[in-house]
């Protein structure tokens, strides 16, 4: 968009026209150039208002909790760099190269953003391999955060865990380096559209594939064999192991990461290294990209480590909570347990045992639900079962998610202790008794409260992974077993209903971080529940209703926000302290240079400052000329000057005269202005107190610039800068700079009405008060405020034109009506008042009856 | 519209090309589709292009290199970027090297179609200015 015309020529052109020899010829070139600049003007505008936009889009990002990945970061600060440039670059055409100092500033400004982006996890060069006898807490960097914990279990707390050893984050990089595919996942990654199921279960086998069939460096390949051998010691040779995902960052006690990656069972020496690289592939299962963006974390934070441990021969297994999920000061222990390994426990896929056993010794039983024939766990083993959890409990400081197994010895074996994945809301013991149910509209009651809450919406019936791909925003999930893959749909699901599974499962976990109301084991679901029908899930009182129960729909609580503190969602707001923060909000200040921009906000602030200024002086300068400054002629309020940039006036206008006519104007948001500013008479100032007038006096005396005949020549009066599509009003009455601005074009992009209040003769509460006032009534209407001090301005975008000219209208009247009101603004029921007045004359304004002449 | 602008899409996603070129030949835009930058190029010997739609990631050749390219080719054309994914400094030296503007993936239609609009009608008067 760099004009093909060079800046000294245009300078010499200028110089030329103003000189006494000054020709038509040279007259059509001070034209021409006016015209080079009025589009760079233009290029500015629509670029501001992309850049604006974008960066509206990352401030709401982070204040709405709602999930967003790096994709998001990195496009929206590309983008709003991108638009920030060709304001810099339009503002070099339009003023001759005056500002080359931004390019430094921006450069500053852009690299620091780009070191935060390009920021890598720290990876501790370390061993490939460790046995998990030399494993402890400390190790979360180099092994895992779940076999971190495992190895304190084992060596300091002094329990049984099973014999085994951990491939560690150093060994997964090493190996995914020498494999040279992070560039084509980190490609497909890019290219994936995450709310298409499609597209994100193609990317995640796709990636997983590559990973699968890569090979393993090695030296690698040799150290995993060494260490498989040295398990020969602990009993038979060749021991079947069991493999298990232990990620970065997994494990925490708000974000579980619950059953996101593989585990592998009964694994022969064969079948290792395979085996190894499906975990490390795992990271890309669909349910893990989905969970990772939805808890805000990046796809390169999270680096696969991989336990590998003798497998135990178990006869009851079982998961355990140390204190209730759904209730942190419960005084019980809930152990789960079935038959056999825990992993059928985790993933949902049989009945168990239920127990509740008190924390304080003697651990008496509270409640036991049998699964089926007698229970699995005698008084004696549920006592230590709890013991054991109370005692991990105190020594990690927090409440304990634990798998655990007895061997054929009658060992208590421990394979897994966590934080338990906290809810966001807290709710009483009582909770735990079924609501009673009212009417006919229940449709199904009972079950377990595997994540509390109500929600409601059309039930959807997940069989397969052919029904999952249909599953619609919104619905209500519907399955027989819950299982971990089906956690995919928790960021579209509203709530889940599953015939099988209890709340120990990983979906339950996930959906309780997730805030999804969830029931468990409501047996007939699938074949009660029709797809498509709309029903509402309590999962707190255990029912579900046909239909939208409002009254139920009530308790409703906002879900967590779940990108809050996460690494992205951290990454991001660092990013807005270099984007957002406006630091330039006064142009009269010595501080508006181009050298103090330190946000890409400062940056657009002040070209469009400059370029407004820019424009304004070219058209000043032009004594002689056709855009010359016009007084508005006629019988109107104050003094108004005009200054024509392109077509702001009619056809065949005579151009040599002092005076210009509202007749003669075709500019179509300054029409709009002026219709705002002339629909009611203005009343003339507000009477003063003696209190008001003081506070006036005061701040005359103080500040002498405030007096209007000190401005500056631009401050002095009242200007219109015009194009048909474009007004840039600048107005100092009185003791008030008010700017309002507009491009009404055809195309949306491009559309805008903005406004910048600064100023007023009180003091400074009054003045704070206006501010406020004026905030009201502009998001009443449809703007986008901000305040800062006793600065306000307001935006609205991309808007259609009859939008933007009822947004003009509201302007003209505030920018006459309002103008010296700040002096009333003590009183409450002035301020009251005022309001009042105000928006009942703006909306008989905008009324389509109103025909304002 | 008085004259059909002529708009050439280059994208690797052959679904993203069928559909934006049959959206916007159904607004009255002469839309031609290429794959890769080379088979972009040899677009332009079948007729004016006035606006290139150019995604940042091709096959053949880097979405800059294609960008600069067509910039030095034929540098009355305007090229829009549109990409979800460009980094910051390579985002940047596309506006260096004279892109028009920068469109973040996926774009909403009607967007583009106002920024084709706007890069065309301003490629035009900057035309008329400097001529």
């Amino acid at each position: 968009m760099v004009s093909d015309m060079g800046y000294t020529t245009v300078k010499k052109k200028i110089k030329a026209f103003f000189s006494p020899t000054s020709s038509e010829a040279e007259m059509a070139v001070l034209q021409e150039s006016f015209r080079t600049r009025y589009q760079s003007f233009r290029v500015l505008l629509t670029a501001n208002n992309t850049a604006l936009e974008l960066m509206a889009e990352m401030e709401q990002a982070l204040v709405l909790g709602q999930p967003f990945g790096m994709a998001f970061v990195r496009g929206h600060c590309t983008a709003a760099s991108v638009n920030v440039y060709k304001m810099i670059q339009s503002l070099q055409v339009l003023s001759d190269g005056k500002y080359n100092g931004l390019f430094s500033s921006f450069k500053d400004i852009s690299e620091k953003m780009e070191e935060i982006l390009a920021r890598q996890p720290d990876v501790p060069e370390g061993k490939l391999v460790v046995p998990l006898s030399q494993v402890g807490k400390d190790d979360a960097d180099l092994v895992g955060d779940k076999m971190a914990n495992l190895g304190e279990v084992r060596n300091r707390v002094g329990l049984k865990v099973p014999e085994g050893f951990v491939i560690t984050a150093t060994a997964t990089q090493r190996f995914m380096r020498a494999s040279g595919l992070q560039d084509e996942i980190n490609r497909l990654l890019k290219k994936l559209d995450i709310d298409d199921l499609e597209s994100l279960y193609s990317t995640s086998a796709q990636i997983q594939k590559l990973i699968s069939f890569a090979p393993l460096p090695r030296e690698l390949a040799q150290e995993i064999e060494e260490h498989y051998e040295l398990l020969y010691s602990t009993g038979q040779p060749h021991p079947l192991i069991s493999m298990r995902s232990s990620a970065m960052e997994e494990d925490k006690s708000n974000v579980s990461f619950a059953g996101q990656y593989r585990t592998q069972l009964n694994i022969s020496e064969d079948f290792i290294l395979q085996t190894y690289k499906d975990i490390v592939a795992s990271k890309y299962q669909s349910q893990a990209i989905i969970y990772r963006n939805q808890r805000g974390f990046r796809h390169q934070d999270v680096i696969m480590c991989v336990g590998c441990m003798t497998m135990v021969d178990a006869v009851v297994s079982g998961v355990m909570f140390s204190r209730s999920p759904r209730n942190p000061r419960s005084s019980w222990v809930e152990i789960n347990a079935a038959h056999g390994l825990a992993s059928q426990v985790v993933v949902g896929s049989v009945d168990t045992d239920f127990y509740k056993v008190e924390r304080e010794s003697p651990n008496k039983a509270m409640q036991q639900d049998v699964a089926g024939g007698s229970p699995l766990l005698s008084i004696d083993r549920l006592r230590i079962l709890a013991q054991i959890a109370v005692r991990l409990e105190e020594h990690f400081g927090v409440p304990q998610d634990i798998e655990w197994s007895f061997d054929r010895n009658g060992d208590v074996i421990i394979l897994q202790s966590r934080p338990l994945a906290q809810p966001g809301e807290t709710e009483s013991e009582t909770d735990e008794q079924m609501s009673v149910g009212h009417d006919d509209s229940v449709l199904l009651s009972g079950g377990l409260t595997a994540s509390a809450g109500v929600a409601s919406g059309p039930v959807f019936v997940v069989r397969s992974n052919v029904d999952l791909l249909e599953f619609p925003i919104g619905a209500v999930l519907v399955v027989e077993h819950s299982l971990p893959e089906w956690a995919t749909l928790l960021n579209r699901a509203v709530a889940v209903v599953s015939e099988k599974g209890h709340v120990a499962t990983h979906l339950a976990i996930v959906a309780r971080e997730f805030g999804i109301p969830a029931i468990f084991g409501l047996s007939d679901a699938v074949r009660k529940l029709e797809n498509g029908v709309v029903v509402t899930v309590d999962a707190t009182g255990r029912f579900v209703y046909s239909g939208r129960n409002e009254e139920i729909l009530k308790r409703k609580v906002s879900r967590p926000n779940l990108m809050a503190d996460s690494p992205v969602y951290l990454l991001l707001s660092e990013i807005m302290s270099l984007v957002t923060p406006l630091n330039l909000t006064d142009p009269g200040s010595p501080y508006f240079k181009s050298s103090y921009c330190k946000t890409l906000h400062d940056v657009t602030r002040f070209c469009h400052e400059k370029a407004v200024t820019e424009m304004f002086s070219f058209g000043e300068k032009a004594r002689y000329d056709a855009r010359s400054a016009k007084q508005l002629g006629g019988d109107i309020p104050f003094q108004w000057w005009v200054i024509d940039l392109d077509d702001g006036f009619r056809e065949g206008f005579d151009t040599h005269g002092k005076y210009v006519h509202m007749q003669d104007i075709v500019s179509e948001p300054m029409l709009a202005i002026w219709e705002g500013m002339t629909a009611k008479p203005w009343q003339g100032p507000p009477p003063l107190s003696i209190k008001g007038f003081g506070s006036v006096l005061f701040r005359s005396t103080m500040n002498p610039s405030l007096e209007p005949s000190v401005g500056t020549s631009m401050g002095m009066k009242n200007y219109f800068l015009i194009s048909k599509n474009f007004c840039n009003l600048s107005m100092r009455l009185g003791y008030h700079f008010t700017l309002a601005e507009a491009y009404l074009g055809s195309h949306l992009t491009e559309n805008y009405v903005s406004f910048q209040f600064r100023g007023g003769a009180a003091d400074r509460s009054r003045r704070f008060v206006r501010v406020f006032l004026l905030k009201d009534i502009l998001e009443h209407f449809g703007f986008r405020v901000e305040v800062k001090h006793d600065a306000l301005t307001a935006r609205i975008e991309k808007k259609e034109k009859e939008k933007l000219i009822e947004g003009l209208k509201v302007l003209g009247y505030l920018l006459i009506h309002t103008r010296q009101i700040d002096m009333a603004m003590g009183e409450q029921d002035k301020v009251d008042q005022y309001r009042q007045t105000i928006t009942s004359d703006l909306e008989s304004i905008l009324s389509p009856d109103s025909m304002v002449g | 519209m008085e004259k059909k602008i002529n708009i050439l899409l280059i994208d690797d996603e052959e679904d993203f090309l069928e559909i934006t070129a049959k959206r916007l030949a159904r607004r009255g835009y002469e839309v031609r589709t290429a794959l890769s930058c080379g088979e972009g190029i040899s677009e332009f010997e079948s007729g004016p292009v006035d606006v290139v739609v150019l995604d940042v990631m091709l096959p053949d050749k880097d979405g800059i290199q294609c960008l600069k390219e067509i910039k030095m080719l034929f540098p009355s054309t305007a090229v829009i970027l549109l990409t979800g994914h460009a980094s910051m400094e390579a985002g940047l030296e596309c506006m260096d090297s004279g892109a028009s503007d920068y469109c973040l993936k996926p774009v909403e239609f009607d967007d583009l179609v106002d920024r084709i609009e706007i890069v065309y009608r301003d490629m035009k008067s900057q035309g008329s200015c400097s001529s």
